[in-house]
């Protein structure tokens, strides 16, 4: 060391944990995880319209590279290196992390009959049905959308029904087998569903089922009515896509 | 059965906050992409300052900076620092959260069947913006912006609409020289590293906001008694005064409120349900912190009281109309 050694003012950066720029870019990787499995677990099948999950891996992308920006400009960036967390960021980084871990780590898993007894069924106007697929295809939103168009249910009597959904209790009346509809996440979605005449016992709310059988008329509070008969009631796992669009 | 309720909650928060996350995203890149091409300068303080225009031309800006409320508060910021009339930048901060590509497509997704709500919402944006702007001009601007954004601002304005006593630096008796001398042509542009930390501190801050507003939303959407709703539902003033509270309280980003407001437009008038889309892009619990940045706290007062007098109008009229 000689004595005429030239004096540079330095930045003194502090160690790498303590950087701000680090603490940002794990921050956003936090969030692009959440993203990111969400898109690969399946689990926007159970909260989001199709048509957003190309969105939610987009964004879930996007911020993982600006995470791996964040991340290099910590190590390599003088101006950056140097800017020292503060606590803010420290409770903010606590908080996120766990906010973000339980997202991952706790699936959504709801009652579908407890959702759609809170909502209002879905009663938009009635559409023109420009192709209407035979009896047995239909699904039961299909039909729900058919009876709308055309709702005088003695046209379909006796047309055989091959149609799944979830058991929705009904206040003051055996339960209906349902569906729920979403525009676009499940806090909009609303229930459409079908009055069955039971064989037997009715079954559990929010269990699954396959009904194959026919279509029946009977008078009900609003006059007449089409309901289900089901010759055959199949006990069927939650499908992997469940909400309709 | 509160276990299956509580399941119901968090699938519900986690549908909100995974749909909105992308969203707010494009708002901050969008505030980011404005700091880094129009860092302010001259253009902005040749925005109209006349009272109804200069709140219409900011609203108008909505149109090419697409952010919902949670992105246009640090952009309002921007346009105050670089010296923007304050009627502008405020029309900015109220009606832009709506009068934008992205929600009001997302209107237009939620209520493809109910036309008049599209054109409605737009038109009381605007209405309620002019008149909060008219609103907060009865209100000096130093009593009315935050100190260190007063302090910001002055910099960029021309020293003959700075008094000499509010100056903390510049040419004493420099104000002759065409009045200009010493208005700079606005900030540099940012470095990328600077961009990045501003706009990451951005993102981060405002959605853990945003995902205690969709815990918040969650929560109440699963455990408010349905028959609270639907008391209320058909009473033509209370529906709009229940609605206004949840939009206050919801706090859900601009661009999926109506995805939001359409879990409950059957059960209400539809001045409430217009009410709801436009109290909750103007204020909500969520934004008084944001707000808090741009606004003292009369200032702060002064806009919810009458964002809340101005959408309770428009409701009461919408029924007058609708019902």
């Amino acid at each position: 060391m000689s004595a005429e050694a030239p004096i540079r003012p330095r930045r003194i950066s502090p160690p790498i944990w303590q950087r701000a720029a680090i603490r940002r870019g794990v921050l956003l990787v936090l969030w692009a995880v959440v993203l990111l499995r969400s898109s690969a677990d399946g689990r926007l099948d159970l909260l989001l319209r199709a048509s957003f999950h190309p969105l939610v891996a987009l964004a879930g992308l996007l911020l993982l590279a600006l995470a791996l920006v964040q991340l290099r400009l910590g190590l390599v960036n003088a101006a950056a290196a140097s800017e020292r967390a503060s606590r803010r960021q420290g409770l903010l980084l606590l908080v996120t992390a766990a906010l973000t871990m339980a997202v991952v780590a706790l699936p959504p898993a709801p009652s579908f009959a407890d959702l759609a007894g809170q909502r209002p069924r879905d009663d938009t106007a009635a559409e023109e049905m420009n192709f209407v697929l035979p009896p047995a295809q239909r699904s039961l939103t299909d039909w729900v959308r058919l009876l709308r168009s055309q709702p005088d249910p003695d046209l379909f009597a006796g047309d055989p029904v091959r149609i799944s959904g979830f058991v929705l209790p009904m206040a003051g009346g055996p339960p209906q087998i349902a569906r729920l509809l979403v525009r676009c996440c499940l806090a909009d979605a609303a229930p459409v569903g079908l009055p069955v005449r039971w064989p037997g016992t009715p079954p559990a709310p929010d269990q699954w089922l396959r009904l194959e059988g026919r279509i029946g008329v009977e008078d009900g509070a609003e006059g007449r009515q089409l309901v289900i008969l089901p010759s055959q009631v199949t006990l069927i796992p939650r499908p992997a896509r469940p909400l309709e669009p | 059965m509160p276990s299956a309720r509580l399941a119901t909650a968090w699938a519900l928060f986690q549908g909100l906050l995974i749909e909105a996350l992308p969203f707010l995203l494009i708002g901050v890149l969008i505030s980011a992409a404005a700091r880094w091409f129009a860092p302010g300068g001259q253009w902005l303080q040749r925005l109209p300052s006349h009272p109804v225009l200069g709140p219409l031309s900011g609203a108008a800006l909505g149109f090419a900076l697409p952010a919902c409320e949670c992105g246009n508060v640090p952009v309002a910021r921007q346009l105050l620092v670089g010296g923007a009339p304050l009627g502008t930048a405020l029309g900015f901060l109220f009606a832009a959260p709506v009068l934008n590509p992205i929600v009001l497509a997302s209107t237009w997704a939620a209520f493809p069947n109910q036309p008049w709500l599209l054109l409605a919402r737009p038109l009381g944006a605007v209405l309620v913006a002019v008149g909060l702007a008219l609103l907060l001009r009865l209100v000096p601007e130093a009593e009315l912006l935050q100190g260190d954004l007063l302090a910001e601002r002055r910099l960029a304005l021309p020293l003959s609409e700075v008094s000499l006593l509010e100056r903390r630096s510049g040419v004493l008796g420099g104000g002759g020289l065409a009045g200009r001398l010493s208005a700079p042509a606005g900030p540099a542009r940012p470095a990328l590293a600077e961009l990045c930390r501003h706009g990451g501190n951005e993102f981060l801050n405002l959605a853990l906001l945003l995902a205690l507003g969709c815990l918040l939303a969650a929560l109440v959407q699963t455990f408010l008694p349905r028959s609270w709703l639907l008391a209320v539902g058909s009473a033509p003033t209370l529906s709009i005064l229940a609605l206004m509270l949840l939009a206050l309280v919801v706090s859900v980003c601009s661009s999926v409120d109506a995805f939001l407001a359409l879990s409950f437009a059957a059960q209400v008038t539809p001045g409430a349900l217009l009410a709801f889309l436009l109290l909750g892009p103007v204020i909500d619990l969520k934004l008084v912190g944001l707000l808090g940045l741009l606004l003292r706290p009369r200032g702060l007062l002064l806009t919810v009281a009458g964002a809340g007098l101005l959408v309770l109008l428009i409701g009461q009229w919408i029924n007058l109309w609708r019902l």
